[in-house]
């Protein structure tokens, strides 16, 4: 029970020191949330402009307020997530790794309470920012339920997670590669469009939208934004059921990986 | 059991060779090269428990790569490491437990936080009771004077007070082994001293290993009894200090300000000049025929002296001169590994 406990703490604590990190400033804090409102400024007339030129006020089953507290939530995550790829290449580069490879904890583990800690305070801001602009432009969300919120909230847990996984995948290459800003940028644009950051998901082509549906990717943005707009328990058990899964596969591909690439790593510096 | 023992540890790193311009880019682009090095060949040493150890050497002659492979950063290519008995690359993170690590050119507290907040965040890492760790917090804040700066953010403190936070954090989980490199870069003077002793003052009361890399010939001889010169990955030299200073660290410069003009040409006996302007001098001698109090004692009865500094000679003379005079033909060094 100890050990738990010490485990546990541990990880905790990293989690909370960099919330802490994240918040020293917090001026810093309120000019970030700056980004989502102009973007989602702009989201709103764009998508005014889209449904007033298709002529019906439904479009694949979503309203015009419906899709842009989709686009809120999608935005509010992929400018919260973590840049875990980032920070292993930049801890390669620059040589700190030495140590924060060195302490008794698992890295891997390590870096997901590091990336939580800072994820958490940036939701919260994003989420409140880029609500109010849409809130005060186009009213509240429609068909979202209280019920569902928990689902809501375990599903965006779960999605920081899997996002982790793969960003964790692009990390272990800066191990090889030093520079991993290509793969990330791949990766990202991957999100764009299968993960349904830029545009629902329902509104594809129905190859392209099956084909979004097969891939993980859907499950990091378009997976938690529906079940906040659609607030569909059923739908939203799917959708945590699916999370879980391919958390279990991609994190055991992360695991496996990392203990074979500590083999081909090499240190700049000193 | 030893804290350290080694034996003929290599470690290469295949690293691109590119020719400089956009040809080279190009090059490189569509036909990569590579080149083997060699960072650390056939090292092998022995430490004892609660020596001080300086493991010194010019840039790039392997030392850091060392202290990775010892703290298990680093794989070795071939060779056999035990560190407290472990092998580190095999037990990392329970070797993570005993042992401690400053890299002086790399931060490890948080930045934008004060000290205190990183040292609650390491008992946490190395699981540590409350009462322990406050033993242990209260004893790191006496050695190194550090209670004001506890709660100033990190940001805010200067590179002397900086680093002897960064030496107690690595402290706190009470290591056997301390792995130094290069505490002391970029300090001055007076905060160089105080991590020395500090240093000093730890490793008498507690009886701690450290394991210090420099190119500061200043703290190896306040600090160490027993130095390990490496060059190019090899061991060069492996014997106490003393034996090193007697035969190699002979010669000090001295340069000095003075306040008047020098009226003529500077001389002095058994002294040599290395540079005069109006104003000043840089001196060098042997100090096994001038001792260095007589020639500044001279210096201050012959002239109003404003500043004075002596030097050491640097590491790359240091080298040059052992490869020049061998430690084997001297026939008066003790077997090394076994200094105390």
């Amino acid at each position: 029970m100890k050990g738990v406990r010490a485990f546990v703490g541990k990880y905790l604590a990293i989690a909370v020191i960099n919330f802490q990190s994240s918040t020293a400033y917090s001026g810093e804090v309120v000019m970030r949330s700056i980004m989502i409102t102009v973007i989602l400024y702009v989201l709103v007339h764009l998508w005014k402009a889209a449904y007033g030129a298709s002529g019906s006020t439904v479009i694949a089953g979503l309203t015009i307020r419906d899709t842009l507290w989709y686009l809120v939530l999608t935005e509010t995550l992929i400018l919260s997530k973590s840049a875990f790829s980032t920070r292993i290449s930049d801890e390669v580069r620059d040589g700190s790794l030495a140590y924060t490879i060195l302490r008794p904890y698992n890295y891997i583990v390590y870096h997901m309470s590091y990336s939580l800690g800072d994820s958490l305070v940036k939701l919260v801001m994003n989420f409140a920012a880029g609500g109010l602009v849409v809130l005060i432009l186009e009213g509240p969300p429609e068909h979202f339920t209280l019920s569902s919120l928990p689902f809501l909230i375990v599903s965006i847990l779960l999605a920081l997670v899997l996002d982790f996984c793969f960003e964790g995948l692009i990390g272990l290459c800066a191990f090889v590669l030093e520079d991993v800003s290509s793969l990330q940028l791949i990766y990202n644009k991957i999100l764009f469009i299968l993960g349904g950051m830029l545009i629902p998901i329902d509104f594809f082509p129905r190859w392209l939208a099956a084909l979004s549906k097969a891939l993980p990717f859907n499950l990091i943005l378009y997976g938690p934004a529906t079940i906040f707009v659609k607030g569909d328990i059923g739908a939203a058990a799917g959708v945590l059921v699916m999370q879980s899964l391919w958390i279990l596969v991609m994190a055991g591909i992360l695991f496996a990986l990392y203990s074979r690439t500590m083999k081909y790593l090499s240190i700049n510096g000193g | 059991m030893y804290a350290v023992e080694i034996s003929d540890l290599t470690k290469s790193f295949k690293t691109a060779v590119r020719e400089p311009g956009l040809r080279g880019s190009l090059t490189a682009l569509f036909s990569p090269k590579y080149r083997t090095v060699e960072a650390v060949r056939n090292v092998s040493f022995r430490l004892g428990e609660g020596e001080i150890l300086a493991f010194i050497g010019p840039n790039g002659a392997g030392k850091s790569t060392t202290i990775k492979i010892l703290t298990g950063i680093l794989f070795p290519s071939a060779g056999e490491a035990q560190v407290l008995g472990m092998t580190p690359w095999k037990e990392r993170q329970k070797l993570a437990y005993r042992i401690g690590s400053v890299f002086g050119q790399k931060p490890q507290l948080w930045y934008h936080l004060p000290p205190l907040d990183t040292f609650n965040l390491f008992s946490k890492i190395y699981e540590l009771e409350d009462k322990a760790y406050r033993k242990s917090l209260d004893y790191l804040i006496e050695a190194f004077d550090i209670k004001d700066l506890l709660s100033v953010p990190v940001r805010k403190l200067s590179l002397g007070q900086r680093m002897k936070c960064e030496i107690a954090a690595s402290l706190l989980h009470r290591p056997r082994i301390i792995f130094l490199d290069e505490p002391t870069i970029g300090l001055d003077v007076v905060a160089k001293q105080q991590i020395r002793d500090t240093i000093r003052h730890l490793h008498d009361s507690e009886g701690i290993t450290v394991f210090l890399t420099s190119h500061d010939a200043g703290d190896i001889e306040s600090l160490c009894k027993r130095v390990i010169i490496i060059n190019h990955g090899q061991v060069l030299y492996d014997d106490r200090v003393s034996a090193l200073k007697r035969r190699y660290m002979t010669k000090k410069a001295i340069s000095v300000r003075f306040a008047e003009k020098i009226e003529g040409q500077f001389t002095m006996d058994g002294v040599e000049v290395l540079k005069a302007s109006e104003y000043g001098v840089k001196l060098q001698f042997q100090t096994d025929v001038t001792p260095v109090e007589k020639v500044i004692e001279q210096l201050m009865v012959s002239h109003s002296v404003v500043d004075i500094t002596v030097q050491d000679p640097p590491m790359e003379e240091i080298i040059r001169s052992i490869y020049e005079k061998p430690p084997d033909a001297a026939g008066e060094e003790s077997s090394p590994g076994e200094a105390e």
